[in-house]
């Protein structure tokens, strides 16, 4: 699969509070994946994310942009790229169609407005001012403007902050309607449900370093126990047992309750990624970035 | 700067629903009121100062006001991530400050000749209101990329009133002596007044008009270079 994105030992300096944000990362990012890069606040997410849109440039290591260095591309890289931003980004005073088509203007190419309006459920308002949006419609909005363009590489903010299930649901389905089609997604989200949801892959980042990078199920197996737990009557009561997994198919308690028994519940030991985000960094995941 | 054009067109949009270029248009009509309620050789003797008012004072609110707008919107980061590049998204903010800078000084100058036959030479006037837009425009910029938020901006712009546009009113009503013309040459208002004197037929140096000239170049330069681009970037990226 072609790489989209190759990063090595990236580091990044603010240099006004000379706080080391990102500290010697690297990963790739792979054409048609969806990439998710997790962490708390303050753990690097938005700084890596800025540097790979080219927003923050003086950065040690290097950044391989489809084979070549990132910083040869000029501004034209922006027409493959979507950014859809954690806070609202747009033009209060002007509707949201305006919005849009002063957007619009600066690309080459560009998408159906209508249809994406549509999709996010805003059609119906597109001819309101934004700022007589709500934040969650604020945020349908950013995703709009994030494929104006039609890119072929998606960055993601939090993109489904704020937003209530359905709306989340109906953002999650387009992202991932996005990656059907071929399309590449970076996605920075502190959401353990987004990732799940959507992710190929991701990166636990914390303190400004990446803890591990894998795919959701990996991870959940890795990190897991490999024990089932069962729930089952005996004499009016619920009983609970834990079995080994390996060997669990001639393991003879195991095979007595499942055939004389009935069962209550049955559960594996995979842990969730919320577990293993703790486990790897000792650090928990409650605020966005 | 292929995106130049769809830029200014946005941003004049932007300005309209914002109501800074109807704010702008009610300031020079108060100009005008007031011309009319002094009299005809007074409006004459005051229609360089208004001029400087409407073109100096009113880029710097009207560029601080409409980049405060944009950084508590965050679009600036919006466009920064499009392929329209700094230059052309700043030149765009640039053309439209200069752009209404000088059809209200066109607006202004139009009335004092057919009303208070003011003699005006407008391909004079035309330019040095551009020189002095653009210094002007520039810091603006200045103030909004240094100023946290629009009351320090608004106090930043007074503040720049009573050092720099004071003492060049003060002088153009004589209440400061001609001894003080070289050391006041160091203010950008100055040189703009001088400017804008000179467009309507007043008695100045032609040396002065061309240090005026000069300097305000340099000022928009300096400011441009090492102020607004690298600032304005970082400002951007922050919000």
């Amino acid at each position: 699969m072609e790489t989209v994105f190759k990063v090595n030992n990236l580091s990044y300096m603010y240099k006004k509070n000379r706080v080391q944000a990102v500290k010697d990362i690297s990963f790739e990012v792979k054409k048609g994946e969806i990439f998710g890069i997790l962490g708390p606040s303050g753990a690097g997410k938005s700084t890596t994310q800025k540097v790979l849109i080219k927003l923050l440039k003086d950065y040690q290591g290097s950044i391989e942009y489809l084979g070549r260095n990132l910083e040869s591309y000029d501004n034209s890289f922006y027409e493959q790229v979507g950014v859809g931003f954690e806070l609202p980004v747009h033009f209060s005073k002007l509707s949201a169609m305006e919005n849009m088509k002063f957007f619009a203007r600066l690309y080459r190419k560009n998408a159906d407005i209508d249809g994406l309006m549509k999709a996010v459920g805003l059609f119906e308002d597109k001819d309101r001012l934004v700022g007589e949006y709500s934040k969650g419609m604020k945020m349908r909005l950013n995703f709009v403007r994030a494929m104006l363009n039609e890119p072929e590489i998606l960055f993601l903010d939090e993109a489904t902050n704020g937003l209530d299930p359905k709306n989340a649901r109906i953002i999650k389905d387009l992202v991932r309607d996005f990656k059907n089609k071929g399309g590449t997604v970076i996605l920075s989200t502190h959401l353990m449900n987004d990732v799940e949801e959507l992710c190929d892959r991701i990166a636990f980042i914390s303190g400004g370093e990446i803890r591990e990078i894998s795919t959701p199920r990996e991870l959940k197996i890795r990190y897991g126990k490999r024990i089932l737990t069962v729930e089952y009557r005996l004499n009016g009561e619920t009983k609970e047992r834990v079995f080994d997994l390996d060997g669990i198919g001639k393991n003879e308690a195991f095979l007595d309750i499942v055939q004389n028994h009935e069962i209550e519940t049955m559960h594996s030991g995979e842990t969730s990624l919320d577990d293993i985000f703790i486990q790897v960094t000792g650090e928990r995941i409650d605020e966005p970035s | 700067m292929s995106h130049l054009k769809g830029l200014i067109r946005g941003e004049f949009e932007r300005l309209m629903r914002y109501r800074i270029i109807q704010v702008g248009f009610m300031v020079s009509v108060l100009w005008l009121l007031v011309m009319f309620l002094i009299g005809r050789e007074e409006a004459r003797a005051f229609i360089p100062l208004f001029i400087f008012m409407d073109v100096a004072l009113m880029t710097v609110m009207l560029i601080g006001a409409g980049l405060f707008y944009e950084r508590q919107e965050n679009t600036l980061k919006s466009m920064m991530t499009s392929p329209a590049t700094m230059a052309e998204i700043i030149f765009s903010k640039l053309i439209s400050a200069v752009y209404i800078a000088i059809q209200s000084a066109v607006f202004l100058g139009l009335f004092a000749y057919f009303f208070f036959d003011a003699s005006v030479n407008f391909a004079i006037l035309i330019p040095f209101v551009l020189i002095i837009a653009l210094a002007h425009a520039m810091i603006g910029y200045a103030f909004s990329v240094w100023m946290k938020d629009f009351p320090t901006l608004l106090a930043a712009t007074m503040m720049y009133m009573i050092i720099f546009g004071f003492p060049t009113i003060f002088y153009s009503l004589d209440i400061l002596g001609e001894g003080l013309e070289t050391v006041l040459m160091f203010s950008p208002t100055h040189a703009s007044m001088l400017m804008i004197e000179f467009s309507f037929g007043e008695e100045v140096s032609t040396t002065l008009i061309v240090i005026g000239v000069i300097y305000l170049l340099v000022v928009a330069f300096v400011l441009g270079r090492y102020v607004v681009f690298p600032k304005y970037i970082e400002k951007a990226i922050k919000e």
